[in-house]
């Protein structure tokens, strides 16, 4: 394991047509950490991803994958051997069962681990007799699950890993994050469930219209990122509040709500010097600062 | 494991295919043999001549078949992440995936000659095996074109039934244009034999069209590396 970035990409860019799905995305995934890839449906998530793997070519930008160039083939393909990843539709094939599934997926990496897999067949109860087209969309997850899990990669990519998943097996998917992350693999995941990321990511990034909006440490969100609520004896001027770090200002009547990113105090020094009445300085959750960032473009 | 997932992933389509040929053949021509009365020979050589035109349409229909999937028809699926998510290079999937087709379509046009073959000898009527090699030689050496046109077919075009709705009528539009416009190039009646057979005798004769096959050897492998083209520039 190297301390370069797990995942480094360089104005990526990817359009079809006239729709620009990813747009100069320059983005930094740490190694030994949980990185959060938050968007909207359509925000361009996927679509990294699949340029990250080699599965779609990027229309301009490069980018690089344990240090393997994503742009040509052949170091595209060397970086998959130490990377897991499972997909957002959880992409298996029906007509074999768990146990050829499982047997088929070992064959290509080095890094297989039999007694996981066994441990975690066990765990999931999954049938290994049974097709996979016949099993439930949980037991399907769980399946993709277990495929990425069973290794020791470097990478893992997870889009949308809980879909389908029960609140039992949810937890022990955020448990296992947290203890790849631990053992220094580099978690890369997508997800709609900003309860879960706020519980494991370590960072965070926010993808809205194929741009990244938001790069920074759960850390530095929870420290910088607050909801100022004022109220004035007046309509207040929304041209003072404008000041850097400040995301967003709602006003209604004499009451004026601001959401930043950092400057919090100077926004309560400028509301103080306006003679605000209240002043109410809130931390904000992911959740409100997803909103916010996507609501604001 | 690619050769495993592939003959999983054909197995039943293979399988049902060699099944109907087998049977059939081995039907028609034991059901023929009863209608063929004294001074068989020309006659009986005139029905394997007959099984041959038959089973060349449903080898091909059958090779068309086995040519469809790849990870053009899992997009349309949804499982082609899982097959491009691997460690192993696009060409190679398209590679285990045309190999396992042509061992495939190899069985299905020398499992229906063989037991034809075997069905002669049991009844008395021994065919000569030059007859046999010629026959296969000719649906082998010619049709797997057809196997390589469902195979490029099967790469550009996405769906489940489009890709074979369009690579059957392509076989029929062929077999109609070569055969009003373009005869002496007609792979059909090479692959037939009908370009060889003796009128009287109804045996192959002459020499093995080489150049023929050449020819369209040639033209299956320029469709194969077109798909893998297609295949390596294609988004997923």
């Amino acid at each position: 394991m190297t301390n370069t970035s797990a995942i480094r990409t360089h104005d990526l860019t990817k359009s079809y047509g006239r729709l620009t799905a990813v747009r100069g995305l320059n983005l930094s995934v740490a190694p030994k950490r949980i990185t959060a890839f938050l968007g909207q449906n359509g925000a361009g998530k996927s679509t990294t991803i699949k340029m990250l793997l080699g599965m779609t070519r990027p229309t301009s930008g490069d980018g690089t994958v344990l240090g393997k160039r994503i742009t040509d083939p052949a170091e595209n393909r060397e970086s998959r051997r130490k990377v897991a990843y499972v997909a957002e539709d959880k992409p298996l094939y029906g007509y074999m069962t768990v146990e050829q599934t499982i047997l088929f997926a070992s064959s290509f990496y080095s890094d297989w681990r039999p007694d996981e897999a066994i441990r975690l067949l066990s765990e999931y109860r999954l049938p290994p007799q049974r097709k996979v087209k016949s099993l439930s969309k949980g037991m399907r997850t769980k399946l993709a699950l277990l495929l990425a899990f069973a290794r020791r990669p470097e990478l893992l990519i997870l889009d949308e890993p809980s879909e389908g998943l029960d609140p039992v097996a949810i937890e022990h998917l955020l448990q296992t994050l947290v203890t790849r992350a631990a053992e220094g693999v580099a978690i890369f995941f997508s997800s709609h469930q900003i309860s879960e990321v706020e519980r494991v990511a370590d960072h965070v990034c926010i993808l809205e219209k194929g741009c990244l909006l938001v790069d920074a440490s759960l850390d530095h969100l929870r420290q910088f990122y607050r909801r100022i609520e004022l109220v004035f004896p007046f309509p207040p001027p929304e041209r003072e509040f404008r000041i850097t770090g400040v995301e967003r200002i709602q006003t209604k009547g004499h009451q004026m709500s601001v959401f930043a990113s950092s400057n919090a105090q100077d926004v309560v020094e400028r509301a103080h010097n306006l003679n605000a009445v209240s002043v109410e300085v809130a931390p904000v959750g992911l959740r409100d600062i997803f909103l916010e960032t996507v609501k604001e473009n | 494991m690619l050769w495993y997932k592939a003959w999983l992933e054909t197995r039943s389509r293979f399988l049902t295919c060699l099944a109907t040929l087998t049977i059939f053949c081995a039907v028609f021509v034991r059901h023929a043999q009863g209608l063929i009365g004294p001074g068989w020979t020309a006659d009986y050589n005139r029905l394997l001549f007959v099984t041959q035109q038959f089973l060349v349409i449903m080898w091909i229909l059958a090779v068309v078949l086995l040519g469809m999937g790849g990870i053009v028809r899992e997009k349309a699926i949804g499982t082609s992440s899982l097959s491009l998510s691997l460690p192993v290079s696009r060409a190679r999937l398209l590679a285990v995936r045309v190999g396992t087709g042509v061992l495939e379509a190899i069985a299905l046009g020398v499992a229906p000659w063989t037991i034809i073959f075997l069905i002669s000898f049991l009844a008395g009527v021994p065919i000569l095996i030059s007859q046999v090699v010629f026959y296969v030689a000719l649906l082998l050496g010619g049709g797997l074109t057809y196997f390589a046109m469902a195979v490029l077919v099967s790469s550009l075009l996405e769906g489940e039934y489009t890709a074979p709705a369009v690579a059957f009528a392509v076989v029929l539009l062929t077999a109609i244009i070569f055969d009003a416009w373009l005869r002496p190039f007609n792979l059909w009646r090479m692959v037939t034999g009908d370009s060889y057979v003796d009128r009287h005798t109804y045996l192959l004769a002459g020499h093995f069209p080489w150049r023929g096959m050449l020819a369209s050897m040639s033209g299956a492998a320029v469709m194969l590396l077109a798909s893998i083209r297609v295949i390596q520039r294609r988004d997923f």
